[in-house]
């Protein structure tokens, strides 16, 4: 691995060097400059370094975009192939990905454990070039390193940038990341003693205290039937911001629309929160009550997902606790389950 | 796209079927000339249209629409054209708040004899819209264009 | 000397802990601290212990007759769908309302959502709650850790700075414009009655964008909704929101795309803003609720002001009165149908 060495105006000429060739998306810092397609996101122009603290979106809308499109087809009554479902061409447009806090590119591996075989999310995947930032300062609601994760984490991403003194570091992670170097011609590689104390620093933070290993120890049944569910769903609203904005809720609905004769299959981000998530056609809902709803969202991250995978489905970007409109903490919810007997 | 002086507008109308449907029908069998841009959706009673059926509309990429019921006080169910007297208000002020070009969502009272008036509206309503031109607000894209339809 | 809200919190726990342990009702419904600074949850107190929980601050933003109507049939014994109703009275539960929000309770009481008299409501006249956006605003490149508050003064702090702002500059766009800050209608007393302010232009909000061009307009309405995420927080903290099947739910007709198109995103707002005409007290729990910032209260806002203006209403100020657009005047006003205004025979 490549580990180059920048001074802060050299990183941002380096950073803008990439607008022209490919498109660069980093986090909006205002609500009207919101793109498209990538709500909370907007195309970069210049090479201004991310402010602190994760973005408001996860990056979770590159790799599972809302909505994506599956399929095509005509709805046309005229049309001798009128209904057949022709495959969507997988995008293969580069796209790079900056200022990507390490919670967020852990998320882009977690999520993969599922969708290891989802030709939608490896195609994005494939074509997405992440740079990360490590955090030199966390949030209040910051809580990576009890999942598992860690400020100066490198999981998920293709480049990681982090700031060692006044000089910034980027190491240069995947192949795919390559292509941003230019044969490294004009870069400066950092010296022994730079990488030494990044090293350093990577080191200090503390280790992972391993919940997910206490969690998976426990029952299930135990955690599921514990009576501060009650609680904890009695202020809930049972909307969906903290799953749409968490970059590891993964959870989708498949839905076609017509428009005008043409039609078009559509996947689209779902929550557990919604009652319509779980209705049969019946009529009948397994999770019918609020109770249910709050709690699947919590078990599967901390209990469901982990017994399946290993780690916990939740990064501890602090997102839902920080948007949550009625504060329910995710980190409260963790000390009530580990104090389950 | 659309080549303007070819375009013809597309007008979805929602009729009351007691009075203004008729005043439809008197039209027609008056012989009285009106612009044959209309697409008629009977309905029973101008109560019955809501904001959802006008929105759909617009998606579905009607260039403008028409709402017609009884005049008030001649609502075959009493008073259903008198709430959706309100409702409408209400409602045509909201589009225009957030952009919608006045005259898009047009609304009249037309009674059974008036079949010369339906056709006046149809008129006015299809001359406003064509000035307009076609409606790009509120219409939902499809995910590859084609000409319309 | 204990500021205002802390006389109120005091009051208030004390009023809880009476209702509850002699039993008049059996659930008492207002705030809890939350675990951030300028945050606090709604919460239900059961026993007199759990009154002590409660607390009353300017971030109280959340509206208590959202969680109403479902805390009161959590506390009916359970039954099936086709068990006749239980006999004598059911369990009663308080809540804490300000002007706003015991007009929602008249609107809910008048929509048949509720029992008048399972509902004990402990009125307290609002002083406006604080946005905590405009002290995010105000603070931009800092997080903030801590928020005290005075009568009149907020002192915010964070890791290397602590600032003393003035409350009123950082009260919510609704309550800034509030004209009824005392309760409607109330059982129970907390803190001082409250005056009704006075404002010349309660709509300047709405204004300022009634006074742009029709495409500007549109362009705003663009902007201000493209970052929507469909969550529906908004939808979800209104207590005006309550059909079983939502409109957005809908599949057959479907109304609504499910996903973040803009149409779809522009249609759902128009439609729900409008669901609550006549009936939205401008309360603003969607607006405080929305975690994308989205101003989504001046639709209804502009709404209420259309109510005012052409049916002389303003929702669930008087719980007697029946709901605008649940009656009608036949000399109502009707410029906007085309065969009335005139604007047939223009030839426009």
């Amino acid at each position: 691995m490549k580990v180059y060495a920048f001074k802060q105006a050299d990183l941002e000429k380096w950073v803008k060097s990439w607008t022209s060739t490919h498109k660069v998306y980093r986090a909006a810092t205002q609500k009207s400059e919101t793109c498209g397609a990538h709500a909370g996101w907007t195309e970069m122009t210049d090479g201004t370094m991310p402010p602190c603290g994760p973005a408001k979106s996860s990056v979770k809308t590159f790799y599972f975009p809302q909505p994506e499109t599956m399929a095509t087809f005509s709805a046309k009554k005229e049309d001798p192939d009128g209904l057949l479902m022709e495959n969507q061409e997988t995008p293969e447009e580069k796209q790079i990905v900056f200022g990507v806090r390490p919670c967020d590119g852990r998320s882009v591996e977690l999520n993969n454990l599922p969708y290891v075989d989802d030709p939608f999310y490896q195609a994005n995947r494939e074509r997405t070039i992440l740079v990360g930032f490590s955090c030199t300062e966390q949030k209040a609601t910051c809580f990576c390193t009890q999942t598992g994760g860690s400020p100066y984490g490198t999981e998920g991403l293709d480049v990681a940038l982090s700031q060692v003194g006044d000089v910034f570091l980027a190491e240069i992670i995947t192949d795919k990341a390559a292509e941003l170097v230019d044969n490294g011609d004009g870069l400066t590689e950092a010296s022994e003693s730079e990488i030494a104390e990044l090293t350093s620093l990577r080191q200090a933070v503390e280790e992972n205290p391993g919940h997910d290993e206490s969690l998976k120890a426990k029952e299930m049944t135990a955690l599921h039937g514990a009576p501060f569910w009650d609680k904890v769903a009695e202020s809930c609203l049972n909307c969906g911001a903290c799953t749409f904005l968490c970059p590891t809720c993964y959870c989708f609905d498949i839905q076609d629309e017509v428009v005008r004769g043409q039609g078009k299959r559509i996947r689209y981000w779902d929550s557990c929160m919604f009652p319509l998530y779980t209705l049969h056609t019946t009529g009948h809902n397994p999770r019918g009550k609020k109770v249910q709803r709050v709690r699947n969202r919590f078990m599967h991250k901390l209990k469901y997902f982990p017994d399946r995978f290993g780690p916990f489905s939740c990064v501890g970007c602090g997102r839902c606790i920080q948007e949550c409109p009625v504060n329910i903490d995710i980190r409260e919810v963790m000390v009530d389950l580990l104090a389950v007997k | 796209m659309t080549n303007q002086t070819s375009w013809e507008p597309k007008i979805i109308a929602f009729l009351c079927t007691w009075c203004s449907y008729a005043g439809a029908d008197l039209a027609g069998v008056s012989r009285f000339q009106y612009p044959p841009n209309i697409r008629i959706v009977k309905v029973p009673c101008s109560g019955r249209v809501s904001a959802n059926m006008i929105l759909s509309a617009l998606k579905s990429g009607a260039d403008g629409v028409l709402i017609s019921g009884c005049h008030p006080g001649d609502c075959h169910y009493i008073s259903g054209n008198y709430f959706a007297r309100r409702r409408f208000g209400l409602f045509s002020n909201l589009l225009d708040f957030v952009g919608i070009e006045p005259g898009r969502v047009n609304f009249s009272w037309i009674s059974a004899s008036e079949g010369e008036q339906f056709a006046e509206v149809v008129k006015t309503v299809t001359e406003r819209v064509k000035k307009l031109g076609p409606a790009t607000r509120l219409v939902k894209k499809q995910s590859v264009q084609v000409d319309r339809l | 000397m204990p500021t205002i809200n802390e006389t109120i919190t005091q009051e208030i726990r004390a009023k809880a802990k009476e209702l509850l342990e002699s039993k008049e009702v059996a659930a008492f419904l207002g705030f809890c601290q939350g675990s951030l600074p300028m945050t606090t949850r709604p919460f239900v107190a059961r026993s007199p212990e759990e009154a002590d929980k409660l607390v009353w601050n300017s971030f109280c933003v959340l509206n208590p007759a959202n969680y109403l109507p479902e805390l009161l049939k959590s506390l009916e014994p359970p039954r099936g769908p086709r068990d006749p109703a239980p006999e004598g009275p059911l369990p009663k539960a308080a809540l804490l309302a300000t002007g706003c929000w015991s007009r929602n309770i008249a609107i809910q009481i008048k929509e048949n959502q509720l029992d008048r008299d399972r509902v004990v409501i402990v009125g307290i006249a609002s002083r406006g709650m604080v946005d905590q956006r405009k002290i995010r605003a105000r603070f931009p490149d800092q997080e903030i850790l801590k928020v005290e508050e005075q009568d009149h003064k907020l002192k915010v702090s964070g890791q290397n700075f602590e600032e003393e702002i003035n409350r009123w500059d950082m009260v919510r766009g609704n309550c800034l414009t509030c004209l009824h800050p005392d309760p409607v209608m109330l059982d129970v007393r907390i803190g001082a009655a409250g005056q009704e302010r006075k404002n010349d232009t309660p709509f300047q909000q709405v204004d300022e964008i009634k006074n742009k061009s029709t495409d500007e307009r549109w362009q705003w309405f663009q902007d201000e909704f493209a970052s929507c995420i469909r969550c529906y927080a908004c939808r979800n903290a209104c207590p005006l929101c309550y059909c079983d099947t939502c409109f957005v739910d809908d599949s057959k007709p479907q109304w609504v795309g499910k996903s973040i198109d803009p149409v779809d995103t522009g249609l759902f707002h128009i439609l729900r803003a409008y669901h609550c005409a006549g009936r939205c007290t401008d309360c603003g729990a969607c607006e405080s609720v929305c975690p994308m910032d989205i101003n989504m209260r001046i639709l209804t806002k502009k709404l209420s002001m259309d109510v005012l203006a052409l049916y002389g209403s303003e929702a669930g100020m008087d719980p007697e009165a029946p709901l605008p657009l649940s009656t009608y005047k036949t000399d109502d006003p009707q410029d906007f149908i085309l065969s009335e205004s005139g604007a047939a025979k223009e030839g426009i």
